[in-house]
């Protein structure tokens, strides 16, 4: 399995990371973020948004549980924070989108093991002080590490972003 | 007499609609229609069959009967499909009858001297794989609609040593798992035999019909093929029943006067 770890130094650099995502995600990619409220899941999603050439404002699905943005591949932006059980996800035909023509975003997808596939990349955010913050990407599966080790190679040189391969910290 | 039958089916990536006028074994497809409709099965079906309606120069009035594929197969396309299906019977009055949407994939086949191996895709790394015996115009179905992971139904089928037949969407992420397995004695059928066609529905609809097996086309009986039990319908079953799990789902085109819908046994059942 792989880990990188980065270390983004502001708002918009957390938006940044997400953005260099855009380019490299193919249909069928998912990302499961998890991280407190206010640890920057959205802003991230905003910035894959951005990456992926969606031009209408993208917010929190915390109350439609799921938004739908097309950009250069169909983005589909979960949020499980309401969802109470996994039996739900089914009724959400959680995993046909996840299976289907876009990539997928899962805020708070760790609250269920059921809802994470077996080839994703797993984002845990956490908060450093008021703006920085330190990004962990677990790649899992053949596709989940490819992934996670192109996005880090894709975030190197970004301002106030910085890369470190190996354990979190 | 001669019957006009609407045939739909949403369960997999494709929506596939068909008007037919039937008489005994005879066949007139008036319309066929099978697109790719992606996440987009609700917007599609209805307005597809209206076109293909008028075209022909009728309207829904004219409708003796729908045919619906019940699944197994994608859980919100398996709903649309069979919610629009008994929406449609019901307001025009008309009988409702199910068919197995593997059954429709293998009357693609009928004609073929062949054992026909389908494997739906079931999502969540699993699949749906079902063998059929056909040639000479008939399908007859060798197993029951199940749950399996793509391995263990391959391993099964390699230990029949019989020439097979692949079909089904489930090939898009498996085909190697079962050409593995199978070492060579299986071929792959054309991709776009791998959906259920309007003609296929028909014919699994006439085979059903023959086999006295169409039920009492009663709207509110024809139950939908899930894969496995929603979080609303297991709450149900909790509440109503003191066994929440159902038995093995009944063979394709029958129905059963249950309120619950039927579920494939398998893994995927907790």
């Amino acid at each position: 399995m792989i880990d990188v770890t980065i270390d983004s130094a502001s708002q918009d650099a957390t938006q940044a990371v997400g953005s260099a995502l855009g380019p490299i995600v193919t249909p069928g990619d998912v990302v499961i973020l998890s991280g407190d409220l206010g640890a920057g899941k959205t802003q991230l999603t905003k910035g894959l948004a951005t990456g992926l050439g969606v031009s209408e404002p993208v917010t929190s699905p915390t109350f439609n549980i799921l938004l739908v943005h097309q950009g250069r591949l169909p983005l589909y932006h979960f949020d499980l924070y309401r969802i109470d059980t996994a039996g739900q996800l089914e009724d959400l035909d959680y995993w046909g989108m996840l299976e289907a023509d876009g990539v997928s975003v899962v805020e708070w997808g760790d609250r269920f093991a059921e809802a994470v596939p077996q080839e994703c990349v797993v984002v845990t955010i956490h908060v450093v002080d008021d703006e920085s913050r330190s990004l962990v990407l677990s790649g899992r599966g053949v596709r989940g590490e490819e992934l996670a080790a192109a996005w880090a190679r894709a975030c190197a040189g970004l301002i106030g972003v910085s890369v470190s391969f190996g354990a979190s910290s | 007499m001669s019957m006009l039958l609407l045939a739909l089916d949403t369960a997999t990536e494709v929506t596939s609609v068909g008007l037919a006028r039937v008489e005994g074994d005879g066949v007139d497809l008036l319309g066929s229609e099978v697109v790719d409709a992606h996440r987009a099965a609700l917007s599609r079906v209805l307005p597809m069959a209206a076109a293909m309606l008028s075209s022909a120069g009728l309207t829904v009035g004219d409708l003796d009967g729908v045919v619906v594929g019940r699944g197994p197969g994608s859980f919100t396309g398996v709903r649309i499909g069979v919610a629009s299906a008994k929406g449609l019977a019901q307001g025009l009055g008309v009988p409702l009858w199910a068919v197995g949407t593997l059954d429709a994939i293998a009357q693609g086949f009928a004609d073929r001297d062949v054992t026909l191996a389908v494997v739906g895709d079931a999502m969540r790394g699993e699949v749906f794989p079902t063998l059929f015996r056909c040639g000479g115009g008939r399908v007859v179905r060798l197993g029951e609609d199940h749950v399996s992971k793509p391995q263990p139904a391959a391993l099964e089928w390699a230990e029949l040593n019989t020439p097979l037949l692949l079909a089904g969407n489930g090939l898009r992420k498996y085909a190697s798992v079962f050409l593995d397995a199978l070492e060579g004695n299986a071929d792959v059928a054309q991709e776009a035999s791998w959906v259920p066609s309007p003609g296929g529905l028909i014919a699994a609809w006439i085979a059903a019909r023959d086999a006295d097996e169409l039920g009492d086309g009663v709207a509110g009986t024809v139950l939908p093929l899930y894969t496995r039990v929603s979080d609303a319908e297991e709450n149900a079953d909790a509440c109503t029943r003191a066994e929440p799990m159902r038995s093995p789902a009944p063979t394709a085109g029958t129905t059963t006067p249950d309120a619950a819908p039927d579920v494939v046994s398998g893994g995927g059942l907790q």
